[in-house]
Parts: structure tokens; sequence; C-alpha cells
């Protein structure tokens, strides 16, 4: 999917997600916060896509 | 005459009473390591063996607030697949003799106090996946022979003094995952190489002092999720190209970007964080950004934005934080920022933005922070606010606001700062402000208020800062107030406050300004407890009032 964009033009979308939570569903995907080892109080995480299905994520 | 303790031990086990002896603060902490007792070092706190060659294999000793140095004897530990030291107090160098320990893949050593360069000899470890010396003291450049080690997939340097540019080496790695250099003094540019790390997710050089452009190619970048090179010194305009990227987080905030915002940016649906505030960007905000629709944060203060808000915002349905402040906006807040439900902050501030607060902003259920200082805004407060029940922190100050305050607002009960200063609100103070029992800061100065302070303001239980001064208040200024126990200021001067100085203001022991000058208060100054702390600055200005100034009317006479 996202090779196709790359050969499209510019521009990105959110993981589908498809089959990326293992036999586990609904497989949605989420933002997820990345702790960057030591940030300032007050500072937002820098956030990433993950799939999540239930409490569990998974990678997209 | 034979040592016998010495003898109990092979060279590991010596190795580890050499470790442990460099070590200070171990008195509680490695109590078991006592090859007098217990010369079974594989049962040792931290230490652990390979099955069947009895070899030490791991060392975990973090978080133990160990104080010493690591002993130059870690070298001999030959075995050791894993260190981890993170979170002492460790100072001194990382020893060379650690590119001794050849089967090494975790090594971890932050949180520390560790200075000095890094080891070349980190660069012999030819096993090693996981490096993190983040949070020490070290200082010297990258070394380049960091590009030696085949297997690297985390590299964290954070929060170091690490000085001289990034190792363009560094770059041409295809198993990186992880680069973490954030917190230190690298200098030079970003090279257009980093785009050959092709296993990498996150790259993170924040708060340095890098110089240059962003790379043309940045868009090739294609495995990155978080790029982060914010708070630094990058110049030059943000490249078209950047539109190929498929990150999640794109923060370049801190810079010193010039040029308009890219629309392509707008084709990034992938974005979950979008921060290009703090830099010096000029033009418009490009409506296709409200194509955003996944985006949460999206940062543009502090640069120079013109034109107005594009309604189109209001379609990034997602939107929890919207920080549009200190530009050079114009035009009106669009109807539209109704529709994001999810919106947590939303700071106009210091813009040029009139025209009335569109009543659909009371859809925003979810509103915390509401700041709109600094304006042009006319009409009075959306009756619908009161339906806010989220909001803490209403700013609407320095702005041509008028009409009453309405009674409602006693309803935003978790308010805990309200700020209408510098407006033309008028009438009186409803007594419903004094259910604002959260309230840390009322500041409501220079308006055009009237009317009585109300008794009820006495039930602000927790605030800190009242400023009042500069409207028309009259009456007198009430006793309740005394019941104020956090109070810090209160500001009252310049209204037409009259009667005396209520004694019971005495008990407020936490009040350190006072200010209730240019009133017609009259009697004489409570002679006790903190107000005698409080200057004559505090009281000038009321011609019946007994205090010991010069010209006060039972002060020391003027002379001739």
């Amino acid at each position: 999917f996202l090779a196709q964009k790359r050969l499209g033009g510019p521009g990105s979308s959110p993981p589908s997600c498809r089959s990326k939570c293992g036999s586990c569903s609904p497989c949605k995907p989420v933002h997820v916060p990345i702790q960057p080892g030591f940030s300032m109080p007050l500072e937002y995480y820098p956030e990433a896509w993950r799939c999540k299905c239930g409490n569990k994520l998974f990678m997209p | 005459v034979l040592c016998p303790i010495a003898s109990s031990l092979n060279d590991e086990g010596k190795a580890l009473m050499s470790i442990k002896e460099s070590f200070s603060n171990v008195a509680n902490v490695l109590l078991d390591w006592d090859d007098v007792h217990n010369a079974d070092f594989c049962s040792w706190r931290g230490v652990f063996c390979d099955n069947i060659s009895l070899s030490v294999v791991s060392l975990n000793l973090s978080n133990l607030i160990l104080g010493g140095e690591i002993s130059p004897a870690i070298g001999d530990l030959k075995n050791l697949q894993s260190i981890d030291l993170e979170g002492n107090k460790l100072t001194g160098q990382i020893p060379d003799e650690i590119g001794n320990c050849g089967s090494l893949v975790h090594l971890d050593l932050s949180d520390n106090l560790l200075y000095g360069d890094i080891p070349f000899s980190i660069s012999k470890l030819k096993q090693l996946e996981f490096l993190n010396l983040k949070n020490n003291q070290l200082t010297g450049p990258i070394p380049s022979t960091l590009t030696q080690i085949p297997y690297l997939k985390i590299l964290d340097l954070a929060r170091n003094q690490l000085t001289g540019e990034i190792p363009r080496l560094i770059y041409w790695n295809e198993v990186l995952q992880y680069l973490g250099l954030r917190g230190n003094k690298l200098t030079g540019t970003l090279s257009s190489d980093m785009c050959q790390l092709t296993g990498l997710w996150y790259f993170d050089v924040r708060g340095n002092d890098l110089t240059g452009r962003i790379p043309d190619n940045i868009g090739n970048c294609t495995s990155f999720e978080i790029l982060d090179i914010s708070y630094n010194q990058i110049t030059g305009e943000i490249p078209y190209n950047i539109g190929f990227l498929q990150v999640a987080t794109l923060s370049l905030q801190g810079n010193k970007l010039t040029g308009k915002i890219p629309e392509v940016i707008g084709l990034m649906q992938a974005l979950a964080v979008l921060d290009l505030s703090e830099n010096e960007l000029v033009g418009p905000i490009p409506s296709i950004l409200g194509n955003l629709s996944y985006t949460g944060k999206l940062y543009l203060h502090g640069n120079k934005l013109t034109g107005p808000i594009p309604p189109e915002l209001g379609n990034m349905s997602k939107l929890s934080y919207l920080q549009l402040n200190d530009n050079q906006l114009v035009g009106t807040i669009p109807a539209e920022l109704g529709k994001l439900v999810q919106l947590f902050e939303l700071n106009l501030a210091n813009n040029y933005l009139e025209g009335p607060i569109p009543h659909n902003i009371s859809s925003c259920t979810a509103l915390n922070q509401f700041n709109v200082h600094g304006n042009r805004l006319n009409g009075s407060i959306p009756l619908g606010f009161r339906t806010l029940e989220s909001l803490t922190y209403l700013n609407l100050s320095m702005n041509d606001f008028k009409g009453q305050i309405p009674i409602e607002l006693g309803h935003i009960i978790n308010l805990d700062t309200l700020d209408l200063t510098g407006n033309k609100f008028s009438g009186a103070i409803p007594a419903s402000i004094g259910d604002l029992e959260h309230l840390l800061t009322l500041n409501l100065s220079s308006n055009e208020l009237n009317g009585p302070l109300p008794a009820e303001c006495g039930n602000l239980r927790s605030i800190q800062i009242m400023d009042l001064s500069f409207n028309s208040l009259c009456g007198n200024i009430p006793a309740e107030l005394g019941q104020l126990q956090n109070i810090v200021s209160l500001i009252l001067n310049n209204n037409k406050l009259q009667g005396e100085i209520p004694e019971q203001l005495t008990n407020c022991f936490s009040l350190a300004n006072l200010n209730v000058s240019y009133n017609n208060l009259s009697g004489i100054i409570p002679p006790i407890r903190n107000f005698s702390r409080f200057s004559s600055d505090s009281f000038i200005g009321n011609p019946l009032l007994c205090g010991n100034w010069l010209g006060s009317i039972c002060g020391p006479s003027l002379p001739k």
C-alpha cells in the first residue's frame, strides 16, 4: 500500500492494520506515544502508529 | 603463605570482586558479593551465568544507586552478553577494556554520571545490538567507528555533551532502527545520506546546534516513523519533498525555517503530530491542512503566519491540540472549529483576530484550555460556555469584549484561571464567581466593572491571585476576603472602594502583595500581623486613610 503511494506521488496514510494483529480482531490503527527516554515535564512525546486489538499492540 | 580467599575464585570471580571494589555505596546492595562466605558468584545479585560453562553472561545492577566507577576488570568477563548498569550514580570514564567483552549484545550505561569520551574500543563489540549511553556527561565526538558494529539496532546517546558532527558513515546502516541523539552539542548539517538508514524508524536530533538546511531528498527516508529535528538552527525552506515521508511525528519546531508551509504537508495523512512552531514561517496556513483527519496535535505558533484561520481546520476531527498563537493571523475565528469535539487546547493568542467568539465553540465539549489573549475580538462571552465543564483555563484578556460577565461562568466549576483583563466588560461582578472553588487566578483588571465586590469572593478557597484593579468597584472590601487562606496577591487599586480595610484581612497569612491604593478607603490600616510588611505604596491615594506615610492624614507632616 505504501509502495503504491510512493509511486503515485507524495502523501501518506495511517496503516490499514489488515491482518496485523494475528488472529485477534478487530485490529485498528492507534497513536502511541514513544517516550524518548528523557523528556521535560509538560512536553508531549512523539507518537507513532501501532495496530491495536483489545489491549494488545502490534507493529503495523 | 597462600591466601585461601583469592584461590577460591576463578578469574571471573576475581574480576567481579574488582568491579565491586571500584563501586561505592555497595554496603547493602551487593551484600552477597562476598568471596569469603559465598564463592559461588553465579548466585550473586545481578550476576547470571551460563548453565554449562558457568561463565558470567549477564550483569544487571540497574537502579541500585551505586556510586564509584566501572572497573577495567569488566573486560575480563569475556563471555558477557549483557551489561545493564542503568540508573546508578556511576562516575569516571567508560573503561577501554569494555571493548574486550566481545560477546556483548546489550550495553546499557544510561542515567549515570559518566564522563569523558565514548571509547573507540566499543566498535570492537561486533555482536552489539543495543547501545544506550543516554543521560550521562559524556563529551567529545561520536566515534565514527561505531559504524563498524554490524548488527547495531538501537543507538541512544541522548542527553550528553557530545560535540562535533554526526559521522556520515553512521547513516550507511540498514540495520539501525533507533538513533537518539537529542540534547547534545552536535554541530554541522544534516546529511542527505541520512535516508540510507533504510531500517530506521526513530530519528531524533532535537536540541543540538545543527545548522544548514533540511536535505532536499528528505522524502526518501520512507522508513522513518518519527523525525525530530526540533530546537536546532536549521535554516532555509521546508522542501516539497517532505511530502513523501510516511512519518507519524514531524517535529521541526524551534529552528529558523523560512518560507511558506508547503501545501504538500496536507497530503501526509499519517501525521499524528505536526509541529512547525517557533520558526520564521510566513504566508497563510494552507487550507489543505484540513485534510489531516488523523492528526491529533497541530502546532504552528510562534511564526509570522498571515491571512485567516482556514475554516477547513474544522475537518481535523481527531485534533486535540491546536496552537496558532503568536502569529499575524487576521479575520474571524471560524465557526467550523466547533466541529472539533476532541479539542483539548485551543490557543489563538497574540494575533490580529476580530469579530466575536462563535457560539459553535461551545460544542467543543472536551475543551480544557481556551486562550485568545491579545487580539481584537469583540462581542460578549457566549452563554454556551457554561456547558464547557472541562474548561480549566479561560483567557480572554486584552481584547475588545464588552457586556456583562455572565452569571453562568460560575457553572464552569473546574476553572483554575479566569483572565478577562483589558476589555470593556461592564456591570457588576456576579456573585456566582464565588462558586469557582478551584480558581487559582482571577484577573478582571482594566475593565469597566462597577457595583460592589461580592462577599461570595470569600468562598474562593483555592485562590492565589485576585486582581480587580482599574475598574469602578464601589462599596466596602468584604470582610469575607479574610477567609482566603491561600491568597498571595490581592490587587484592588484604582477603584472606588470605600469604608475601612477589614481587620479580617490580617488573617490571610500567605498574603504577600496587597494593593488597595487609589480608592476612597478610610479609617486606619490594621496595625497587626502581615500588614506591617506592606509599604505605603499599597495604601497611597486614599485621602481619608490613616497611615504613617508622608502626606497621610495622620502621617508625618509635609516638610515646608
